[in-house]
């Protein structure tokens, strides 16, 4: 795909999922891959605090032309990946729209309020639904349940980019996974993390 | 990723976060001396050098705190090198003694200070400002407005900072901080720069004499000889830039992540033919001619700033000085309400603002959209309540702490500081913090608190502070109650590290920012030396904890010293293994019966515990559980088991 | 059976109307009620809407009525002493070997003597640290001369009954005082109507009581007077003394009434109750007879005890004169004739002010019978 055919300008990408999930990674290797491509990356991210329990979001500015805004603006979320469900739903609230599009980790970790018995999960039919109801395509794959299997729940969020690839979205090849993940990580942990993104696609494209 | 910030060449382009881009930028300045605390959103910039020190003539610190960073850095300035300090919003208030004083004496090498403020507070207990320092203290302030910015500006600013023999305040944001985008790199410098301390000159030689702010209202004239010298350049300065039509129906003003966001909500209203948007990057003090130049085009301006009127109120004033040339005009800002006077701006903010003063209608989101889905966030998105990590000690801690001054009941209370044990505010540390203010401030008013027993005070005092901050802010505080015979108890929650902003050692540990093995400062020790009676508990060790607890409470004189030590979760050194393997004995465990009532998932509520409410038990998620094991040890039907990990 | 309440509304009846006594029946059941230094505190709220800290609590929703159908068979009609069978004046016997007990030891020796005869296989006693009272669940008639000798402070004894029941016994023995055996009166009746439930007390020792004393301020008031970690009794001699006494390591420490008495929890002057109605035998002071104490026979399971304590040697009994039984009489009789007034004062009694709950219900006739 050349980078003159992203379907919008900026394409904006919501990466979001609880902290200690790897959001900030992905959307590392995410906007390494596409900085490759020659496309211009903005990434507007939350650390610190969130990190203990909390809601985190990574915001993914991709533009052939120029920078943008870190904060993506309401309501102008393309494509949300969601490391885990109800994620999907809160940021679909505030950034998404009628041609927005959703991929899913199924996987829930339960807020500190529901595990206390405060408040109530919704049931992953009732998730399926609703993140359906609020997008113009939704996929949902459970990442962690194949990276539990690969050794590692921390895998998820390579699968997820891997997913995202699959896709079809956004230019990203396999050959910029490799590069950008060799720059970041030890020798050794390439190859796993080479698998993980491999899985990623299959989940999608079969 | 540090090989990348040394590695990159000359015209390569990166995808690179704000912190990054301005330790990058600091390399090609040829910085040589860096140091500064951690604090959240600035610490990856000593990070960053500190990984290129490795390979790069470089000395980086983690001070025991931002007035001795500023000390450390100024020393290095004075013996001729080019040196940075960096440091949160509220470091620059720990440091501004100095940082006054260093204004009048001046510099020598190129020194930048570097505050990165946390505008809605994302990670702070204030969202206070640094920008009015530069003011305050006469000096200049930059503030970039994109990452290509803050990496250019860095080695402008020390450029300015060596020809004024001033420092130079370069201000970043959370949201440029910790955001990234694209940077292209320059070259980096060969080192060879000598460490000289010359003090021999005459008194008032800036270069060869001693460094002094004496004789005082001398050198504050020279001072302010020095800003308007940076102000000349500011008048042409590259950083100051302008987009937009000849004569705007309304001009924006504004600096730093604000640029990013005006900029995108002209462009989502479709109104860049009608406003002009001036982004400035010199902020302080603020260039007269140039401000001229564009304050005549427009009629209305809008000022677009985080958080505090700054900006607003010096082009307001300058405004009113130039009134004569410039005409009258209509401004619009915080001030009148156009633009939110607390908290962080964003592109959709700026927008409602410019759509009011242009009368134009804007939907972020087809309303039918907006409505259906935030009814099913309230379905099914419920909300994430801060917590402590699994397997975080301060959990066990404050579960101690907490049950000790119940059981006492005279309703006693804990003073708190900054640090993840802030959170013991909170449902999740059971509520127990009840003062929480600055680094060290728990410890100075248990001081206050535990000398006033004569004015009928029966509740006991507890304080507690981190390993980290212990020797930020503490030890003042610790010694004034000594010396004042103050009563209280003083736990030093120890989990070896400065855990909430990433795990930065201090001096307390045997290691340094780069790594290397360090002489540590032994913090019982210390206490002992200080004339406190030290106790020392494993915090997962309830029972012993709370015994010990409760005896020091019998002790009603004097301080009295706690150190609950045991490693944080998340330290590296720990590398997530676990303790224990825990699970759940499903027929043993009472759920909601009376007996239990389901403590430890509504009142303990460790992520690591589900409740499973079809079953009407409790269960262990493997995935999430650290084993320390500490629930076992409340369960009151026994039904949680712990087996060693070998 | 009346409707139980929760923890709640435990803390809105009698928390924080100061009408805790501290007798630890809601200590130990689960994590939420504890008692340290005298005081129960709760740790955390609890919304169970009904909890067994309420039904047991001898300070709301005690039906007199209920209890006295449950155990003697026939409602309550507010007789001075509660239902007995004999008074008799009695003593440990000969074969108690150990003499550090107060008074006549009648206490010890029954207590000895359960044990011996299995009648209970642990007792729920009180013990005191300095001035601390200490509940304790003793497994042996060893342990049992320990826990001897009286003590003023109200106790959370029965936190042991809770710990012991969990603990799977079957068969135990409790010594304490009228409200104390109040609230194992209401423990016994299985108030949230348990399937499996079945009674783990098999013996239950009342002591008379007309007030006690709060551990915290009493600990504040006598560590001024005397080193209180070397206490070895307690005593409030009959009148005309007026004092307390305390025998210490070194020589005995009196300490006058007046400065006692603003000591007694608030709690204590609702409480009618002064020869604790509801255990199987109950032991007081003999006024004018040291070394012997006052027992009353109340149960068949007593009555057969104390038949067999004597045979056996652990036990002496002898015939109360009928002036002392009346001047017992009598100042039980003032007591709950006091402590209806400040009931009825209080709004305490048979009123559905507070949401239908109160702390007291006697049948109203019964209430009359005792204010004439």
């Amino acid at each position: 795909m050349e980078k003159s055919e992203l379907s919008y300008d900026p394409y904006n990408v919501i990466i979001t999922g609880v902290g200690g999930q790897g959001n900030v990674l992905a959307s590392r290797v995410l906007g390494n891959m596409l900085t490759e491509k020659g496309l211009q990356v903005t990434i507007g991210e939350t650390f610190g605090a969130s990190q203990r329990g909390g809601s985190v979001m990574s915001h993914l500015r991709i533009s052939a032309a120029s920078s943008w805004s870190p904060q993506i603006p309401k309501g102008k979320a393309h494509m949300v990946v969601a490391l885990e469900p109800i994620e999907a739903i809160r940021v679909l609230m505030n950034y998404g729209s009628p041609v927005a599009k959703a991929l899913c980790n199924t996987r829930p970790i339960h807020p500190v309020g529901v595990i206390s018995g405060e408040v109530s999960y919704p049931t992953p039919d009732e998730l399926k639904q609703w993140v359906k109801e609020l997008t113009e395509k939704a996929w949902f794959v459970n990442a962690t349940d194949a990276a539990m299997q690969m050794g590692n729940p921390i895998f998820g969020n390579i699968m997820m980019i891997g997913a995202l690839a699959g896709i079809g979205e956004l230019p990203m090849e396999r050959e910029d996974f490799e590069m950008v993940i060799s720059r970041s990580m030890p020798s050794d942990k390439v190859k796993a993390n080479l698998s993980a993104y491999d899985m990623g696609v299959k989940m999608i494209r079969q | 990723m540090s090989n990348l910030i040394l590695e990159g060449k000359k015209g390569s382009r990166h995808l690179l976060m704000g912190n990054e881009a301005i330790a990058r930028g600091a390399l090609e300045a040829g910085v040589c001396v860096a140091a500064g605390y951690p604090g959240t959103p600035s610490s990856e910039i000593i990070e960053t050098l500190s990984d290129a020190s490795k390979e790069r003539k470089l000395y980086v610190e983690w001070s025991v705190n931002e007035k001795v960073a500023m000390e450390v850095a100024a020393a290095a300035s004075f013996a001729g090198l080019r040196s940075m300090c960096v440091m949160k919003q509220n470091g620059v208030n720990v440091a501004s003694d100095f940082l006054l004083h260093l204004a009048y004496s001046g510099t020598r090498g190129g020194m930048v200070l570097v505050p990165c403020d946390d505008p809605e507070a994302l990670s702070s207990a204030n969202e206070g400002e640094s920008r009015h320092f530069a003011k305050l203290v006469e000096i200049p302030l930059l503030e970039p407005g994109d990452f290509q910015e803050a990496k250019d500006m860095v080695k402008w600013a020390f450029e300015l900072s060596e020809e004024i023999k001033s420092l130079v305040m370069l201000r970043s944001v959370t949201r440029l901080s910790h955001a990234s985008g694209s940077v292209v790199f320059d070259e980096l410098p060969e080192q060879d720069t000598t460490a000289h301390f010359s003090h021999s000159g005459a008194f008032i030689d800036p270069v060869e004499g001693p460094m002094t702010t004496l004789p005082v209202t001398w050198r504050h004239t020279q001072l302010q000889e020095k800003l308007q010298q940076a102000v000349s350049k500011f008048e042409e300065s590259p950083f100051n830039t302008y987009t937009g039509p000849q004569t705007p129906e309304l001009l924006i003003i504004t600096s730093s992540a604000c640029h990013l966001y005006s900029k995108e909500a002209i462009d989502l209203i479709g109104v860049k033919d009608r406003v002009g948007l001036l982004k400035l990057g010199t902020t302080w003090p603020l260039p007269p001619k140039l401000m001229q130049q564009y304050l005549i085009r427009a009629d209305k301006i809008l000022i677009v700033e985080e958080v505090i009127s700054f900006l607003e109120d010096n082009v307001k004033i300058l405004a009113a000085e130039l009134a004569s040339k410039i005409g009258i005009k209509t401004f619009f800002g915080k001030k009148n309400g156009a633009i939110p006077t607390a908290g962080e701006l964003n592109p959709d903010l700026v927008v409602t603002a410019i759509a009011k003063i242009l009368g134009i209608n804007y939907e972020a989101m087809p309303q039918a959209y907006g409505n259906r889905a935030k009814a099913l966030a309230d379905l099914g998105a419920p909300g994430r309540d801060l917590t402590f990590c699994p397997g975080c000690p301060h959990r066990a801690s404050f579960w101690t702490i907490h049950n000790v001054l119940q059981m006492d009941n005279r309703e006693g209370f804990v003073c708190g500081d900054i640090g993840c044990y802030s959170l013991a505010m909170l449902p999740c540390g059971f509520g127990t913090l009840k003062t929480l203010h600055s680094m060290g401030s728990g410890a100075g008013l248990a001081s206050g608190f535990g000398k006033l027993k004569m004015f009928g005070m029966d509740q006991p005092v507890v304080a507690t502070v981190g390993d980290s901050t212990f020797f930020h802010a503490v030890l003042p505080a610790f010694i004034n109650a000594v010396h004042n015979k103050s009563g209280f108890i003083l736990i030093i929650l120890d989990n070896s590290g400065t855990a909430m902003t990433g795990f930065q050692p201090h001096p307390g540990l045997q290691v340094d920012a780069k790594g290397d093995e360090a002489p540590h400062i032994d913090i019982v020790s210390v206490c002992e030396a200080i004339g406190a009676k030290v106790s020392v508990c494993d915090p997962f060790d309830i029972q012993h904890t709370q015994q010990t607890l409760f005896e020091l409470l019998e002790d009603k004189e004097g301080v009295k010293v706690l150190v609950l030590k045991q490693i944080c979760a998340l330290s590296p050194e720990k590398k997530a293994k676990k303790m224990y393997e825990v699970e759940i004995d499903e027929t043993v465990c009472l759920g909601e019966n009376c007996g239990c009532n389901r403590m430890c998932t509504r009142v303990f509520k460790c992520p690591g515990l589900i409740w499973d409410k079809e079953k009407g038990v409790s269960t262990i998620d493997e995935v999430i559980c650290a084993g320390c094991g500490v629930c076992a040890s409340i369960c009151p039907a026994g039904a949680i088991n712990k087996k060693e990990v070998a | 059976m009346q409707q139980v309440f929760g923890p709640k509304e435990l803390l809105e009846d009698v928390f924080q109307n100061d009408l805790c006594i501290g007798c630890g029946a809601c200590v130990e059941l689960c994590p939420y009620f504890k008692n340290y230094q005298g005081k129960t505190a709760q740790l955390f709220p609890c919304d169970l809407s009904q909890g067994r800290c309420y039904a047991y609590c001898p300070k709301v929703e005690v039906n007199l009525d209920e209890l006295s159908n449950h155990f003697w068979g026939r409602p309550y009609d507010g007789s001075p002493l509660g239902n007995y069978r004999k008074v008799l004046a009695s003593r440990a016997g000969k074969k108690i070997k150990e003499t550090s007990y107060q008074a006549g030891g009648t206490v010890s020796a029954i207590i000895i003597y359960a044990f011996k005869k299995g009648l209970i296989e642990v007792a729920a006693l009180t013990d005191r640290e300095g001035l601390n009272p200490v509940a304790r669940l003793v497994t042996s008639p060893d342990e049992v001369i320990k826990c001897s000798t009286s003590k003023f402070m109200a106790s959370p004894t029965l936190s042991v009954i809770n710990t012991g029941m969990r603990e799977g016994y079957t068969r135990i023995g409790v010594v304490g005082t009228p409200c104390q055996l109040t609230a194992v009166a209401q423990m016994r009746l299985n108030p949230l109507e348990k399937q499996d439930f079945v009674d783990p007390v098999a013996l239950a020792v009342g002591l008379f009581c007309n007030w006690a004393l709060d551990t915290r301020q009493l600990m504040s008031l006598l560590s001024e007077k005397l080193d209180i970690s070397a206490i070895q009794s307690m005593d409030i001699p009959p009148p005309p003394a007026n004092m307390m006494v305390l025998k210490t390591d070194s020589g005995k420490v009196e300490i006058p009434l007046s400065e006692i008495k603003p000591l007694i929890p608030h709690t204590c002057f609702i409480c009618p109750d002064m020869t604790s109605e509801w255990s199987d035998v109950s032991v007081g002071m003999f006024e004018g007879r040291p070394g012997w104490n006052t027992l009353l026979i109340r149960s068949q399971k007593g009555a057969e005890l104390v038949e067999k304590a004597c045979k056996d040697g652990f036990l002496e009994t002898e015939e109360m004169p009928q002036e002392n039984l009346n001047h017992l009489s009598r100042a039980a009789a003032a007591k709950k004739e006091r402590a209806l007034r400040t009931l009825i004062r209080r709004e305490l009694i048979n009123t559905d002010k507070r949401n239908q709950r109160c702390a007291v219900r006697i049948p109203p006739e019964v209430v009359q019978k005792i204010l004439r």
